[in-house]
């Protein structure tokens, strides 16, 4: 699915996107604050739902070729943030509602 | 650059980047003077005289138990003891280095210890030589002398513009999660750019940032070495201690000694060296209370490898 359907679907903000954004396709939903985690996923296609506001979560994200970040509850985003997500080619939400509303309107989305 | 204040610990890590790789065993001095305990004082002082050295192990059935340095030598004269026995003036507890370990854990030993030498032992505990900074110091200027001719070949050879050789080392500072990446993130774009595919830059992109979170959440500083040819990435993590008391169980997953700030920055979870793992074709750890620890991942270029994902 592509993910400007899916960002409309969650209200969330666009903070960076690269050119063409909106096209990236999304087949997976990672959702997690524990980049351990995160870096033993062996997903494609995957955007990864995080609390975790912080320059680790988008370089974990560009780690395992995740494009797309969406950072949950409304957290600011830093400076650094944005500039590694330009470096990494990152596209990154900010979503006011909390990471578990987020996944219930992902399910709904991407229900099986 | 900012890390050019020139700190001890820093130069060392200078050092060990050069040396990166070698083994005691290949730097120590293997024709070791050593004593037994009936000895006497005047015995070592014959020892050191003829074969201007400054320290002599002291053995019992090849265990060293002890160690005799010009100190206790000119502390025995100064009370004219040079008749008794070494065991009266030797310094009993000796630091002892194991033949195998890296040479950057004996860097890391020079610093952490007084002593100006260390005997060297084998797997069985018997003495097989000894290390004092001569050695390094020999092993520096050969490293030097090789690393000179490599660029000199490599000036008269250049690479082809798009070849998947290259060979660098990054520097990681405890805590500094914002570097923390940096590496992994430079070597996935290069790996990128010589159209590596995706599945096998992932891999190593794993294996370099799990060891990259290590150094800084981890260790005291250390260093991260990447030697790539068409074949395989080899990945070399080294660190200036504390060193892990328990290998096995830092490779068990959901095992951590992380405190809760690591946990804050999203880490600390128990999964890091057990992930490295994981993506790695070959993997090896060593590591040496309070001198250090070494990871070592390779992960295969050749297709044929892929398989397993």
């Amino acid at each position: 699915m592509d993910l400007l359907r899916i960002v409309d679907a969650l209200d969330a903000e666009l903070v960076h996107g690269p050119d063409g954004w909106e096209k990236i396709n999304i087949e997976t939903v990672f959702a997690s604050d524990l980049m351990s985690d995160v870096l033993m996923s062996e997903r494609d296609d995957m955007l990864l739902v995080t609390s975790l506001s912080s320059e680790q979560s988008i370089r974990s994200a560009g780690i395992v070729g995740s494009e797309a970040v969406i950072v949950a509850n409304g957290k600011t985003v830093t400076e650094g943030m944005i500039e590694l997500a330009a470096d990494q080619d990152v596209a990154l939400f900010r979503a006011r509602f909390p990471k578990y509303d987020l996944c219930v309107l992902l399910g709904r989305l991407l229900g099986t | 650059m900012s890390e050019e204040r020139a700190q001890p610990l820093q130069s060392s890590l200078r050092v060990q980047e050069l040396i990166y790789g070698l083994r005691i065993s290949e730097v120590m001095t293997s024709k070791v003077f050593a004593v037994s305990r009936n000895c006497t004082m005047r015995d070592v002082q014959t020892i050191m005289k003829n074969n201007s050295i400054t320290g002599v192990p002291v053995v019992d059935n090849k265990r060293v138990v002890g160690i005799v340095t010009m100190n206790d030598l000119m502390n025995a004269l100064e009370r004219g003891s040079m008749e008794e026995s070494v065991i009266q003036w030797m310094v009993g507890e000796v630091q002892t280095l194991a033949e195998d370990m890296p040479l950057s854990f004996a860097i890391s030993a020079f610093g952490k210890f007084p002593f100006r030498q260390f005997p060297v032992v084998n797997k069985k505990n018997e003495l097989t030589g000894i290390l004092t900074f001569r050695n390094i110091n020999h092993a520096l200027i050969r490293e030097l002398s090789r690393q000179l001719r490599d660029m000199e070949q490599r000036h008269e050879h250049p690479p082809e513009p798009n070849s998947l050789t290259l060979s660098k080392v990054y520097q990681l500072s405890r805590y500094d999660f914002e570097n923390g990446g940096k590496a992994s993130s430079e070597i996935k774009k290069f790996l990128k750019s010589r159209g590596v595919p995706p599945k096998v830059i992932r891999r190593v992109a794993v294996a370099s940032y799990e060891l990259e979170i290590n150094l800084v959440a981890h260790s005291n500083g250390g260093m991260l070495g990447f030697d790539i040819t068409e074949d395989r990435v080899k990945i070399s993590s080294h660190d200036r201690g504390p060193g892990i008391e328990d290998i096995e169980k830092a490779m068990t997953q959901g095992f951590s000694t992380a405190n809760e700030w690591i946990r804050s920055q999203g880490f600390g979870a128990g999964m890091g060296l057990p992930n490295v793992k994981r993506v790695s074709d070959e993997f090896a750890i060593e590591s040496a209370m309070g001198m250090g620890t070494m990871v070592k991942s390779i992960i295969s270029l050749k297709p044929e490898k892929e398989h397993e994902d």
